[in-house]
């Protein structure tokens, strides 16, 4: 099998003609070329947010699976994208809770939000790389502009 | 004193532009309105109707993430009301020890639902919680503001 590439979450876009957003990931050993996920609104936010450093008065979804998992010993130990298929992309998070490790389907906006939390690194498959949008980021850049958060 | 109430209905709140997710007691005779966002909003419906969407929502990687580890909801409870925030608790049980982890209460009640969890409410929350307002608020709703999300 071939080795996962690591990954640099380097920021989110909005894509304000549909209230969506795009998390833009980055090879960790070539950063100039990215891989676009289209992602809700309100995950798009927990994954800037985090970016940003931003804390809340009140723990948000993904703070609060971060606090369960402290609390119970649960460590999270990376994130994958694993496939992607019409479009959407499939990742697995991987946790280590009392010395056995466990993958759970997910999201990667969920995945991603959580892994930027726990400090957890964010790899893709080979496979799931050569087949990623986001080749043409300049393109996106000049069409849309990401705007700072608004708290 | 603690009451156990159930997620009676969802409505939006067009005044605030934002959900109210109303909780009542077996008998009917309390009730605990708790304003919350649109995402959270989302996620206690989906579970209110039983929804399960292609890919797993927050919540739904929430209660993987949990089961992942074998730790159970064992309840939540509305703790406290505190200038319109309410505050909320999830107790959690995993091998012989019992968690306990703040939480914002639309977070705590989307878990409940779908892990199946009483949620208990502080009667200091149901006193605190302004009969005044609350009448007022009710005199100026009208049937069809319940929608089809009211049971």
């Amino acid at each position: 099998m071939e080795s996962l590439i690591e990954l640099k979450v380097d920021r989110v876009l909005d894509d304000s003609a549909t209230d969506t957003r795009i998390v833009v990931l980055s090879r960790s050993d070539e950063p100039t070329e990215y891989l676009m996920i289209w992602i809700g609104a309100s995950e798009g936010e927990a994954i800037r947010r985090a970016l940003d450093g931003l804390l809340t008065p009140r723990p948000m979804s993904h703070d609060l699976i971060k606090n369960m998992g402290e609390h119970l010993g649960i460590k999270t130990t990376r994130v994958v994208l694993t496939d992607v298929k019409h479009n959407t992309y499939f990742a697995t998070v991987h946790l280590e809770a009392k010395g056995v490790t466990r993958t759970i389907d997910a999201r990667p906006s969920d995945a991603i939000a959580l892994a930027l939390r726990c400090q957890a690194p964010v790899y893709a498959t080979p496979d799931v790389w050569k087949r990623r949008s986001g080749q043409n980021l300049e393109a996106w850049l000049n069409k849309i502009e990401s705007k700072p958060l608004e708290t | 004193m603690i009451s156990q109430m159930y997620v009676k209905g969802l409505m939006f709140d067009p005044y605030n532009n934002a959900y109210i997710v109303i909780l009542r007691d077996e008998t009917q005779s309390e009730m605990l309105p708790i304003w919350i966002g649109k995402p959270e909003a989302s996620a206690i419906s989906l579970a209110m109707e039983h929804i399960s969407p292609p890919r797993p929502m927050t919540h739904d990687f929430m209660k993987a993430y949990l089961d992942a580890a074998n730790a159970k909801v064992i309840s939540v409870v509305i703790t406290d009301l505190n200038e319109n925030t309410y505050f909320a608790k999830i107790h959690l049980m995993h091998g012989d020890s019992e968690y306990t982890v703040d939480s914002r209460p639309s977070d705590a009640i989307a878990l409940a639902l779908r892990t199946e969890a009483p949620i208990f409410v502080n009667e200091s929350v149901i006193k605190k919680q302004g009969s005044e307002e609350l009448a007022q608020w009710l005199e100026n709703l009208k049937p069809d503001d319940f929608g089809k999300l009211d049971s």
